[in-house]
């Protein structure tokens, strides 16, 4: 069979999860081209004007699929992945909105829910609309999942070593993944969902850009899970969903690690949840005395100002080191 | 204290509550204008509209000189916890100084809801909170009860504008009602004067029933939804909310097994459409819709805030609602610049296609 699956949302941080899986079961595996122009374009046409950005792109990805003639269309409602906390309002209607967006995707949705209480998705009750719709036995669906995990963990190893998640993409095809080594002068905490930062179209490649000019760029993924959590928990409620708290965690991470000479938090408009967190952590940034800067971006943001923004961002932190 | 809690639909329940334990209370402003622009002001532009308001409102009753905050929040993922959180945030960050106090369902925070009410509770016994309680309990319901009767015959009343003057009217008897034996007495007289509003008669089969679902604080409050109830009733429509005060507490608050709540029905009814709870009440209102349907309702109303999660999913899952059920909907985004011309031409026009399509002449979606 063919199964495509979305080059959006949490394609960016489990991917070669779902796609060792998929592969292993004996499938061929379609994903969309990286977000361009034209497929922002299709998403924006199929979705309702005030929807998040991410969701508009996501929208388009699945158009572009449609008319590849894929079989199946794998789209997973995440709903949970740790305990007492789930993922926003719309990743847990994303299937029943796809439905009925695309009314000739009928039959040819597989949206496994995704219910865990850890990250690590590869338990087999999160897959059983999988198993029903390929007719898989339990033993075929658990012998995938073993290997899908394996690999996914390895991914994440390499985010933690440094690398960003477009690299680790690449590299955890690779036998060996050598070590990430920094080398620019000042650091940079970098905050921002997966499908914001690492989308070409939304972020403009902002990771890479910043180590084009000499910074060491840090994000939420290159963190043991256990340090966000520490940092979580101290706030009196856990607060918004799953990778809000993830985002809103390192950033605070990044303001009390001495390191970290300044945060960037990328957001896509429209995003009600990062206009939240993104002001609670502007709140602080006085208390810290550590710079804070916001990215909006559109569906019109332009490069160079994108550019310029950060290049001012980056003059200010160096010269702001240099005083002491 | 100095208690105060914000509009959403009629305070009173709130009121009776803190008044009965001995706090003073601030009666809050009903939200205008300037309410919207404080709350915008001060809210992060993505916040979504409910949150913006109750920040104005908030601030509106702290200048009156509330210090303690009361106000429930929804329920589900999409809830209260961050509201209140960043509220406080913003709240401090401007220099105020008050207790935000916010009830969410029970069956979700047993500890969290008892230790919020000991804080309201004071040196009261638990005997007279529980009397508390009940008796606001009782004065929600019997509001309600009235308000589906004004909602009827708003629709038929010969002289425009009587039903809305006589539900004010009763609003207050009702309000100032602090004894069972009191209430029962202002629900007998409040009942004679919805009975006294002078009715047109009209043809079962000409009578239009419009449902208003969507998202709970802009179904509820009349001041941030262009009172669409009202307008509706002008045009000639008889009008039932999604939401009322007291089946958010027959739901949320009371046990289900002694729970009058139809709430778990609804949600069954709305599983085509949306599988799981997805928050606010975007599942809610895909089953009533098809419980709008089955009882012959001919249009629905939905009403979502500006920048609501749940609801952009509904929305988008609407027009297929709509053409399944065969039953037009009209969805109205609400935020601080909501064109009210706008939105009221589209009302009307709205009205005029049930009103054609009830009479069998065409038949159009409008979404
Ligand atoms: S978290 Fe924000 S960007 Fe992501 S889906 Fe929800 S609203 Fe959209
Ligand atoms: S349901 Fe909508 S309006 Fe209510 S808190 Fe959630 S996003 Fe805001």
């Amino acid at each position: 069979m063919k199964i495509g699956v979305p080059r959006a949302l949490l394609y960016y941080y489990y991917f070669p999860l779902w796609q060792k899986l998929l592969l292993c079961l004996g499938h061929e595996v379609v994903v969309s081209p990286e977000t361009n122009k034209e497929i922002v374009d299709l998403g924006v046409k199929k979705s309702v004007p005030e929807i998040c950005v991410p969701i508009k792109i996501f929208n388009g990805h699945v158009e572009n699929l449609l008319k590849k003639n894929v079989d199946y269309l794998f789209v997973p409602r995440m709903v949970s992945v740790e305990k007492g906390c789930t993922f926003c309002p719309k990743f847990l209607g994303l299937p029943d909105m796809v439905r009925s967006t695309f009314p000739e995707l009928e039959g040819k949705l597989i949206s496994p829910k995704i219910e865990m209480n850890s990250e690590i998705i590869a338990e087999p009750h999160c897959y059983q609309e999988l198993k029903d719709v390929l007719n898989l036995s339990d033993k075929e669906l658990r012998k995938a999942l073993k290997v899908a995990k394996k690999h996914w963990l390895k991914f994440r190893s390499i985010s933690k070593k440094g690398y960003l998640i477009s690299e680790a993409l690449d590299l955890v095809d690779q036998k060996t993944v050598p070590p990430f080594e920094n080398q620019g002068d000042i650091t940079i905490g970098l905050i921002g969902y997966v499908y914001d930062i690492y989308d070409e179209f939304v972020s403009m490649n902002v990771a890479k850009r910043m180590r084009g000019l000499g910074v060491n760029v840090v994000t939420f993924e290159m963190l043991e899970e256990r340090i966000i959590d520490r940092e979580v928990k101290q706030m009196s409620k856990v607060l918004f969903w799953t990778f809000s708290n993830k985002i809103f965690g390192a950033g605070m991470h990044f303001y009390r690690n001495k390191r970290v000479d300044g945060i960037i938090h990328i957001t896509a408009f429209g995003c009600g949840p990062d206009s939240l967190l993104g002001k609670m952590l502007e709140l602080d940034s006085e208390k810290f005395n550590k710079p804070f800067m916001t990215v909006r971006v559109d569906e019109h943001t332009g490069e160079t100002h994108l550019q310029t923004r950060i290049e001012a961002f980056i003059d200010m932190l160096r010269k702001k080191k240099k005083k002491g | 204290m100095k208690v105060s809690f914000p509009y959403m639909g009629t305070p009173i329940g709130y009121k009776k509550i803190a008044a009965l334990l001995g706090h003073e209370v601030i009666d809050p402003p009903k939200p205008t204008q300037r309410t919207i622009d404080l709350g915008v002001k001060y809210s992060p532009e993505f916040a979504c509209f409910p949150m913006k308001v109750l920040l104005g409102s908030y601030i509106e009753a702290i200048e009156l000189g509330a210090d303690t905050l009361i106000s429930s929040g929804g329920h589900g993922p999409c809830r209260a916890g961050f509201y209140g959180e960043v509220q406080s945030k913003i709240l401090r960050s401007m220099g105020y100084d008050v207790d935000l106090i916010i009830f969410d369902s029970i069956k979700r925070d047993f500890l969290g809801f008892y230790r919020k009410v000991k804080k309201i509770k004071g040196k009261h016994s638990w005997r007279d909170v529980w009397y508390t309680l009940k008796f606001s309990y009782h004065t929600i319901k019997i509001l309600d009860f009235l308000e589906q009767q004004i909602e009827t015959v708003r629709a038929y009343e010969v002289h425009k504008g009587q039903s809305t003057k006589v539900w004010e009217m009763i609003e207050k008897k009702i309000d100032g009602a602090y004894s069972d034996a009191e209430l029962d007495r202002v629900k007998k007289e409040a009942q004679e004067m919805i009975d006294e509003i002078k009715l047109v008669q009209v043809p079962e089969e000409q009578k239009i029933r419009i449902g208003i679902v969507g998202e709970i604080y802009v179904v509820m409050e009349s001041s941030v939804n262009m009172r669409v109830e009202e307008r509706l009733g002008e045009l000639g429509c008889e009008v039932r909310r999604s939401q009322y005060l007291s089946e958010w507490v027959d739901f949320n608050l009371i046990p289900a097994r002694f729970s009058p709540s139809r709430e778990p029905e609804i949600l069954r009814k709305g599983e085509k459409y949306i599988e799981i709870i997805i928050g606010g009440h975007a599942k809610q209102n895909m089953g009533a819709i098809v419980d709008y349907k089955e009882q012959g309702f001919d249009g629905i109303v939905h009403l979502m805030p500006f920048g609501c999660l749940p609801e952009l999913i509904s929305q988008s899952i609407m027009p297929k609602v709509s053409e399944d059920l065969d039953i037009p909907v009209l969805t109205l985004s609400l935020d601080e610049q909501t064109g009210r011309a706008n939105s009221l031409t589209r009302l009307e026009a709205f009205v005029d296609l049930i009103r054609t399509r009830k009479n069998g002449k065409c038949i159009i979606q409008v979404s």
